[in-house]
């Protein structure tokens, strides 16, 4: 039973081809599904009477590490406002749907939330990397879609049905360059890192270095690598080597806490800047004690003082013994704005007599028309679907001495 | 490019080279045994590392069936490592006797058995999501006790900093190598292994008991492959139930380079692979799975036995 190699490592080529089909992504139905756009409806609620409002968090793959914060603050937000009474006597059901990490994924989330699900409207995809892809998804259906957690330039613009509450990156980012001159005023080379395969960040890191130029420092370098990445050596050691005193780094949770691992022990000594990525206690897991000092740029404070936030900051300590991160306040605020936004819609007009297509194209416009008061402080949105938000924040991450234990620790 | 870059990207890459040299190891030695190819080696990877991490007291997230679940013990590291990769082995040989034996009682062609060994990995790896979550965890912070995090190779002005976990690694691997050959060639039991693997049923016929020893290897395999994976996590920690699946992958590259079915082939392809992927410059890092396989397919086309594995001679 001796076969030639070639032929059993064409085959075993083969396998590998399925395996990596197989592996992480969602259940692959890539296909180029047109949505039904007229099903004929005559109601918009499921069985049990509810308004259905579709979540696509990533709850597979890394990038769960991000999406499950915001499945917290959708979960918090859907029994606060139900036990309020929903919309006006009906109550909302939140249907999730796991994009994964990857575009493919989002997009069979955003399909079945739209043709299966009828949902009214959809709040997600987690990356700005899968909001891409399905933006045009949801325009050519229009469905409306708030993002809670996509912060690259160009979101908003992908559409009349797309707005976002996450305040965009070239708003929060500069921030924490800010905060890391007051630190240490002597700050004069920079090193940057960021995910090149990654929407965001690419769009994030090119705000921090446009922000740092105008500062009058100098960028010694800018490292390259990829969000699967696990091994740094490389980019950490060009970067220490031209000796510079603030790295900032722009990558998701899992590599950006090995990076800043990998930066530490290779003897870096100076600030790190965490961009957006990186803004989840889950990198805490990565780098546990070495992550002490990373600064990072925030468009949410627990200690924001309103009603709603008031109340939404407790129910997260009881739930979850830690202060609320900002993905998880981003995705309360959007369904927040969901439950208000249908509130004034029936107000006008009965929701629950409205076609589907009617009601999601409706229930848009009133998105964009109205002001909500949220945890996020007081927002609206500008007519394209850009937030519009007035306060930001920097925290810095504190652990204790043997990392098993961190937080954000908000700095002035 | 600067030396001393150039040299912390040699050493980089041999500890890289010599995790997917025990990887590839285990993977070689079903192979050369029974002529199959276990793709369920990168999910027992990824179980060791989960039950290193268990074992040394490391709490679960808050996801799973098993959430906030915690061992009510701390092993040293050492410890820990040896526990996990003889539980590897032991998940190992309940794989076989489930997966593997049936399929072998029939006589089935050996596909069968490669595919049967897939719907493992993708049982292992979903069973591992489904009982704590897919989050990320790294090994405690003083896992090697108070070694300094780098070691500097170089003069203080030309630094050559490498981890010292990348250390750990590579003497661990060469241990590991030391010892499997010298039980390959010079133990009873070994040369045992190397009659099966040259002819089963004649091996049987004198008396071996081909049972008892493809249980052995199933079971050095995945304890090689359960060691590989803690070694790794303690590098780069575990970022979720699928990290394991690259490292399927490249081992299958590792060891048609160093030659199917030949141990020291194992250890030298995976030692090739893992100084070239370090040389590949940061930007490409992208491509660095591209470059394994594309040695892969050369090797193919220009050797197709490998570095180090016998030619096949036709028969007539």
């Amino acid at each position: 039973m001796k076969r030639p190699a070639a032929l059993t490592t064409a085959f075993l080529s083969v396998c590998t081809l399925l395996l990596t089909a197989c592996s992480g992504s969602d259940t692959g139905t890539n296909a180029n599904n047109t949505p039904s756009s007229t099903t004929s409806e005559n109601t918009t609620k499921t069985t049990s009477g509810a308004i259905p409002i579709g979540v696509a968090f990533a709850q597979t793959s890394n990038v769960a590490l991000l999406g499950q914060e915001g499945a917290a603050g959708a979960k918090i937000a859907e029994k606060y406002f139900n036990d309020k009474g929903g919309v006006n006597g009906t109550p909302i059901k939140l249907i999730f749907q796991d994009t994964s990490g990857d575009e493919a994924g989002a997009i069979n989330a955003f399909q079945t939330l739209i043709n299966k699900d009828k949902v009214v409207g959809i709040i997600g995809p987690t990356l700005s990397q899968q909001a891409f892809s399905t933006g045009p998804v949801a325009e050519r259906a229009k469905v409306p879609v708030v993002a809670a957690s996509n912060t690259a330039a160009g979101i908003p613009e992908l559409g009349d049905y797309i707005s976002r509450v996450s305040a965009p990156a070239f708003k929060v980012a500069p921030n924490s360059v800010k905060a890391a001159l007051k630190q240490n005023p002597q700050i004069k080379k920079v090193a940057f890192f960021y995910a090149q395969n990654d929407a965001f960040n690419k769009s994030e890191t090119e705000i921090f270095q446009k922000t740092v130029k105008e500062q009058g420092l100098e960028i010694v370098t800018v490292q390259k690598f990829q969000t699967t990445d696990t091994d740094f050596q490389s980019q950490a050691t060009n970067a220490i080597n031209l000796k510079p005193d603030l790295a900032i780094v722009s990558g998701l949770a899992a590599d950006g806490g090995n990076l800043v691992r990998q930066l530490r022990e290779l003897g870096y000594k100076g600030l790190i800047i965490g961009g957006n990525g990186l803004n989840s206690s889950n990198v805490l897991s990565v780098c546990k004690a070495l992550c002490d000092g990373v600064i990072i740029a925030q468009a949410y404070s627990p200690e924001h003082s309103n009603e709603i936030n008031k109340f939404f900051r407790q129910a997260y300590l009881d739930q979850y013994k830690k202060e609320p991160p900002q993905f998880t306040a981003q995705a309360f605020t959007a369904v927040q704005v969901y439950v208000e936004a249908l509130k004034a819609l029936d107000n006008k007009s009965k929701v629950n007599k409205l076609q589907l297509p009617q009601l999601r194209t409706e229930l848009n416009k009133q998105i964009l028309a109205g002001k909500y008061d949220t945890p996020l402080g007081e927002i609206s949105f500008t007519p394209i679907g850009e937030v519009v938000q007035k306060d930001f924040y920097v925290a810095q991450i504190k652990t204790d001495k043997d990392g098993n234990n961190g937080k954000f620790t908000f700095i002035k | 490019m600067d030396i001393t870059l150039v040299l912390q990207q040699l050493l980089n890459g041999l500890s890289i080279g010599s995790v997917y040299a025990i990887f590839a190891l285990g993977y070689t030695l079903v192979y050369s045994i029974l002529g199959i190819i276990n793709l369920a080696h990168g999910a027992i990877f990824t179980l060791g590392a989960y039950f290193t991490y268990a074992l040394m007291g490391g709490n679960f997230g808050f996801s799973g069936l098993l959430a906030n679940a915690v061992l009510p013990v701390k092993l040293p590291f050492a410890i820990s490592l040896i526990l996990s990769s003889i539980l590897a082995g032991l998940v190992g040989i309940i794989m076989e006797r489930i997966a593997f034996k049936p399929l072998r009682r029939k006589g089935s062609d050996p596909l069968l058995t490669v595919v049967s060994s897939l719907g493992v990995a993708v049982v292992i790896v979903n069973l591992i999501q489904y009982l704590v979550g897919a989050e990320s965890y790294t090994f405690p912070a003083d896992t090697f006790g108070n070694l300094p995090a780098a070691i500097n190779f170089g003069t203080v002005e030309k630094p050559i900093p490498i981890r010292s976990v990348q250390l750990v690694i590579f003497a661990v691997s060469l241990v590991i190598v030391l010892m499997m050959s010298y039980f390959i060639n010079s133990t009873k039991y070994g040369k045992a292994m190397q009659a099966i693997a040259e002819d089963q049923v004649t091996a049987s016929l004198l008396g071996i008991n081909t049972d008892k020893f493809i249980i052995i290897t199933f079971f050095i395999s995945s304890l090689l492959a359960g060691l590989a994976g803690s070694l790794v996590a303690s590098s780069v920690s575990i970022a979720g139930p699928y990290f394991g699946i690259g490292f399927g992958l490249r081992g299958l590259a590792v060891i048609v380079l160093g030659g199917l079915g030949s141990i020291p082939g194992a250890v030298l392809g995976g030692l090739v692979i893992g100084v070239i992927e370090a040389l590949v410059p940061s930007e490409y890092s992208g491509y660095k799975d591209g470059v394994a396989f594309g040695i892969l397919f050369i090797m193919l086309l220009v050797r197709p036995q490998g570095l180090l594995g016998k030619k096949f001679i036709q028969k007539v």
